[in-house]
């Protein structure tokens, strides 16, 4: 196998059905450049984002976890993505503690007609991340 | 009667046990045993739980609704490191309980209260003041390094910050003390949790009870913390198990001046024991890694641990196999999450710890941070809701 010129990070996303999922879409019908180093994982709205999912992101390798939804006010389900919001604050203390970089773990709120704020976001986060190198939490044989 | 009523309206006390026995047998005067038989003949619990020593090392809960077994249990035992929450959760639904707590005990009580485990209005919890425990197997090394047979220990007590074992070979009694500073100095000494606890004096519990502030060794100072402690507390003195006079002025302060001083050396020792703090975030992450990566899985932690209330269907057993060979094991990265806004720092979890993770400090760590952020104590208040579950969260609720 032909050695990879450059390496690429693995980035793992997770988009509310209402807003971001859709703006990633409109990122594609507006015919943006989006990185291919993203991965989508689509739930129903971000409060349904556990904090377990995204610790799991992290150990099964992923470079960095983006976490999205819909502004604050705007969510389909009233208030859930005010928990999302919690949960995020959390979320930043562990993997600060633990000594991964802060750089690897995101929160954008992102409405369906955002969707070149999504393309933006997913290009600086690779670049940031190209820039910090692979997760140490990567095991040896997933490089 | 009357005269008793008036006395009743400050919130300080000196008191003791009427009983000769139970004064003798009590580590200060009996208060604490007293109070709970004659809430117990009163019928204001239907069990006391209490810790039956069985040697200087071990001692066992015991759940009744016997006065006697009670009067048995009286005395203090620091080698028993255990924590009563879980027996108290266990049984409360059914039963109103009465029981001694030391400040750990309390906030794990009401953080299970939060979470809706345990109604606290079954639950009396008579608070004792608490320099520390000792971990049994520290105490026996004490007991080595003092000259003595470790088996032979039949006493031990710590009184104005120095430890004294006492030994009873071949008929002869032999007394060996010496200053807790010595002792740690030299890595002997206290659980390592309680080397950095703050939380001396219970005034969570009920009512908040202990030597410090008191003019005599066989007078307990006690604190009245709540409406159910002074029921309790009011109860002892009018059935005549319990005889109180008014705290002297002098004693609230040197009382409030011991817990000062002790939670300065805490702070200072909670400094001394932190080897994460200076290193670099590689090597933080290094350090994590390496401390779990010998977790065997046994579960030992979480049933011991007197905040978590999952049961067997937890989401940290339930999200973690063993066969995903992470870094750091599912298991232990959502327990350290899930207790980041309600560890008490109780240090159980290391104490049980067959295979000997540093989990007091690596819970210390990450929980304290964000504590520290919220300015959320857990276990202090029952109305306070763990932060995890609010909706928003109040960085600046309460003034710095």
């Amino acid at each position: 196998m032909a050695e990879r010129e450059e390496w690429e990070p693995k980035i793992l996303a997770f988009c509310c059905n209402w807003c971001s999922y859709a703006g990633a879409d409109a990122a594609g019908l507006e015919r943006r450049q989006v990185p291919p180093t993203i991965r989508v994982i689509r739930v129903m709205c971000s409060g349904r984002i556990d904090p377990a999912f995204v610790l799991m992101g992290l150990l099964e390798g992923a470079d960095a976890v983006l976490v999205t939804g819909c502004h604050i006010g705007d969510c389909h389900y009233v208030d859930a993505n005010y928990k999302t919001r919690n949960r995020y604050e959390f979320l930043n203390e562990f993997v600060d503690e633990l000594g991964l970089e802060p750089e690897r773990l995101w929160l954008r709120w992102i409405s369906a007609s955002e969707g070149s704020l999504f393309a933006e976001m997913v290009r600086e986060v690779t670049e940031k991340i190209k820039r910090i190198g692979p997760s140490p939490l990567r095991s040896e044989w997933k490089k | 009667m009357e005269e008793v009523k008036a006395k009743m309206n400050s919130k300080y006390y000196l008191a003791w046990a009427k009983d000769e026995g139970i004064r003798k047998k009590g580590a200060n005067g009996g208060f604490v045993t007293a109070t709970l038989v004659s809430a117990l003949e009163n019928d204001f619990i239907d069990v006391a739980l209490v810790v039956r020593k069985k040697s200087v090392y071990e001692g066992i809960p015991v759940l009744t609704s016997d006065a006697e077994v009670v009067k048995e249990c009286a005395g203090s035992l620091h080698g028993a490191p255990i924590n009563l929450t879980k027996y108290v959760v266990e049984h409360a639904a059914k039963k109103r309980i009465g029981l001694p707590t030391k400040p750990c005990d309390a906030r794990g009580i009401i953080e299970q209260a939060k979470r809706r485990q345990v109604s606290l209005e079954n639950v009396f919890m008579i608070g004792l003041n608490c320099g520390a425990t000792l971990h049994p197997l520290r105490m026996r090394e004490i007991a080595s390094y003092y000259a003595l047979d470790p088996d032979s220990v039949v006493r031990e007590e710590i009184k104005e910050g120095k430890i004294f074992l006492v030994s009873e070979e071949e008929g002869e009694e032999k007394e060996k003390w010496m200053k807790i500073d010595e002792l740690e100095a030299k890595g002997y000494g206290r659980r390592d949790a309680c080397k950095s606890c703050i939380t001396k004096i219970p005034t969570m519990a009920d009512l908040a009870c202990g030597i410090w502030g008191s003019n005599d060794e066989k007078k307990t100072f006690v604190e009245v913390c709540s409406e159910k402690g002074g029921a309790i507390f009011e109860n002892a003195v009018d059935s005549g198990y319990v005889e109180i006079e008014e705290a002297p002025e002098k004693g609230i302060e040197t009382r409030q001046k011991k817990e000062a001083g002790m939670q300065k050396r805490a702070a200072s020792w909670k400094e001394k024991m932190d080897e994460v703090s200076g290193l670099s975030r590689s090597e933080r992450f290094e350090f994590y890694v390496d401390a779990l990566k010998n977790c065997i899985h046994c579960g030992a932690c979480k049933a011991v641990c007197p905040v978590c209330a999952c049961e067997e269907d937890a989401k940290c057993l339930e999200m973690n196999d063993e066969r995903d060979s992470y870094a750091i094991s599912m298991y232990n990265v959502l327990r350290i999450f899930h207790l980041m806004d309600s560890c008490i720092h109780c240090g159980q979890c290391e104490d049980v710890c067959p295979v000997d993770i540093p989990l007091t400090l690596i819970q210390r760590r990450f929980s304290e941070r964000m504590q520290h952020r919220l300015r959320y104590t857990p276990g202090m208040d029952v109305m306070e809701k763990p932060p995890l579950y609010e909706t928003e969260l109040r960085w600046s609720a309460k003034a710095e």
